[in-house]
């Protein structure tokens, strides 16, 4: 407990500090009660392309999109990285290691499909978005059949098949990045 | 699990400006009648009841239930963890675990003016508990920006190598011995240092202040240039600073002795309602600036669970 007495400075310090508070707090609330315009101002200000948005969502803007769409690609890039390498370490004399690293990959080619469809893709994207999540299900079929082979010999007969597929599942990987990055034609406008 | 006995009392700091803690104050008998009404909570709180054929304290179930959240920038962070995405810490650590040290910090500075406030003191162990969060979520940051930050320099040079880097880094440092000490066993040994050296906390407390300055300027989002995200309409909330300031006004008040004297008075005087409506303004500033720092807690934590990190 303090010491001192309470003094009337004390009330004056406590209504002081009470009254810039509420001062603030009000002025936050008038603050918010802005939101809606500066947001629709900052989006504009941004560069935003209402056509790049699915209907029924809020103007995104280009540099948005492809920040999540990288968002949802590198860490699969890289996660496949570390599969494929660790598949590449095993191959040839390690089958359940070889598979254990299939099957990792697996896992991350089936969760990047399900991310791709949740993705609130453009409607002049969406077909080449269709596309992707098409290979990308291919290869992931793959090599999920390339998971279950019993031998090595089986499991590397796989190899040609399951580089081609990620060869096209890399290349739909970067038509859908470039046409999200490529602003819509003046004929795309709504 | 942690249980009621995990959780000790005052084993981070209580009021640096008192010196003296509630145990040390006269007996109960010669307290004012409203903080005896007050002490009402505190004994509910020691009530046990049947819970899976053991009996516990509704105390126990409080402060689990209330210190759980503490622990969610780490299992946030868990998933990148487990499956070592450098690509998650690199990008969001800082603020998923940044963000979950200042929210703990905040929640630890927070139990004393509480207690000050209602009089009650059930609730006093998660001070230690989220003083304990905070380090961890402070010494994860670090680490976790030191091994995966594209800045260039090392270890060290990730961690130390700028202004507002070299800060978070000496909060770090200090924030190790309070983790070290933070139990009965180095309280008993240090003795009358003990409370000395968690003082500690407060040097932390301003230093946070330094560190966002550094990081986030004095100004808020122009355009692309400031903090904050571009393409929402509340730069002003999304300030770290601000939010760091509008929660620290009421954290502060309730330390400054002018302040407590006045509510001590008013205690005495039975007109708890007096104190609690001149405190409501602070009280709200500080809620207001504490949702946008748990708004930011949860968005960038589930896109790190997700492990679809967001840098924005």
């Amino acid at each position: 407990m303090p010491s001192r007495e309470p003094s009337r400075t004390d009330g004056l310090v406590v209504v002081a500090i009470s009254v810039l508070a509420a001062v603030l707090v009000i002025a936050g609330l008038v603050y918010a009660a802005g939101t809606s315009g500066r947001h629709k101002a900052a989006l504009a200000a941004a560069g935003c392309e209402p056509n790049l948005s699915p209907s029924g969502l809020q103007c995104t803007t280009v540099q948005m999109l492809t920040s999540r769409y990288a968002a949802i690609t590198a860490p699969v890039n890289q996660q496949l990285k570390t599969d494929m390498a660790a598949y590449g370490a095993s191959e040839w004399r390690h089958l359940a290691a070889a598979r254990a690293a299939l099957t990792a990959e697996v896992t991350v080619e089936n969760s990047f499909g399900a991310s791709l469809a949740r993705f609130p893709f453009p409607p002049d994207t969406a077909q080449l978005a269709k596309t992707l999540i098409q290979v990308n299900e291919t290869r992931a079929q793959l090599t999920a059949e390339q998971a279950r082979s019993s031998s090595l010999k089986r499991l590397r007969s796989f190899n040609r098949r399951v580089k081609a597929a990620a060869a096209a599942v890399r290349a739909a990987v970067t038509l859908v990045r470039q046409s999200l990055d490529s602003p819509p034609a003046a004929s795309q406008e709504p | 699990m942690a249980t009621t006995r995990d959780y000790q009392p005052d084993l981070y700091p209580g009021d640096a400006w008192n010196g003296r803690d509630d145990e040390e104050r006269p007996d109960f008998a010669r307290r004012p009648p409203e903080r005896a009404a007050k002490k009402s909570v505190d004994e509910w709180m020691e009530v046990e009841f049947k819970f899976g054929g053991s009996r516990i304290k509704r105390k126990a179930l409080a402060l689990i239930l209330l210190g759980a959240p503490a622990a969610a920038p780490l299992f946030f962070m868990l998933p990148a963890l487990l499956t070592l995405n450098e690509n998650t810490f690199s990008v969001s650590v800082d603020d998923t675990l940044g963000t979950g040290a200042e929210l703990c910090l905040f929640l630890c500075l927070l139990v004393t003016p509480l207690v000050t406030l209602t009089g009650q003191r059930w609730f006093v162990p998660l001070r230690r508990w989220y003083g304990i969060m905070m380090a961890c979520c402070a010494i994860g940051d670090a680490l976790a920006a030191g091994l995966t930050d594209s800045f260039a320099g090392g270890f060290l040079g990730r961690v130390a190598g700028h202004a507002f880097e070299l800060v978070g880094f000496i909060m770090v440092m200090l924030v190790l011995p309070l983790l070290a000490t933070g139990n009965r066993w180095a309280q008993r040994k240090l003795g009358r240092y003990w409370k000395k050296l968690h003082w500690l906390t407060y040097v932390i407390w301003a230093l946070l202040a330094v560190h966002l300055m550094l990081l986030e300027g004095f100004g808020f989002q122009h355009g692309s240039d400031g903090s904050g995200f571009p393409g929402d309409g509340d730069a002003v909330f999304h300030q770290r600073l601000y939010q760091y300031s509008a929660c620290s006004v009421f954290l502060l008040a309730l330390r400054l002795p002018p302040v407590r004297r006045w509510i001590a008075a008013r205690q005495k005087e039975g007109r708890n309602w007096l104190v609690y409506a001149t405190i409501l303004p602070v009280f709200a500033l500080f809620v207001f600036g504490l949702i946008f720092i748990v708004n930011e807690e949860i968005f960038k934590g589930i896109d790190s669970f997700t492990e679809h990190p967001s840098a924005e």
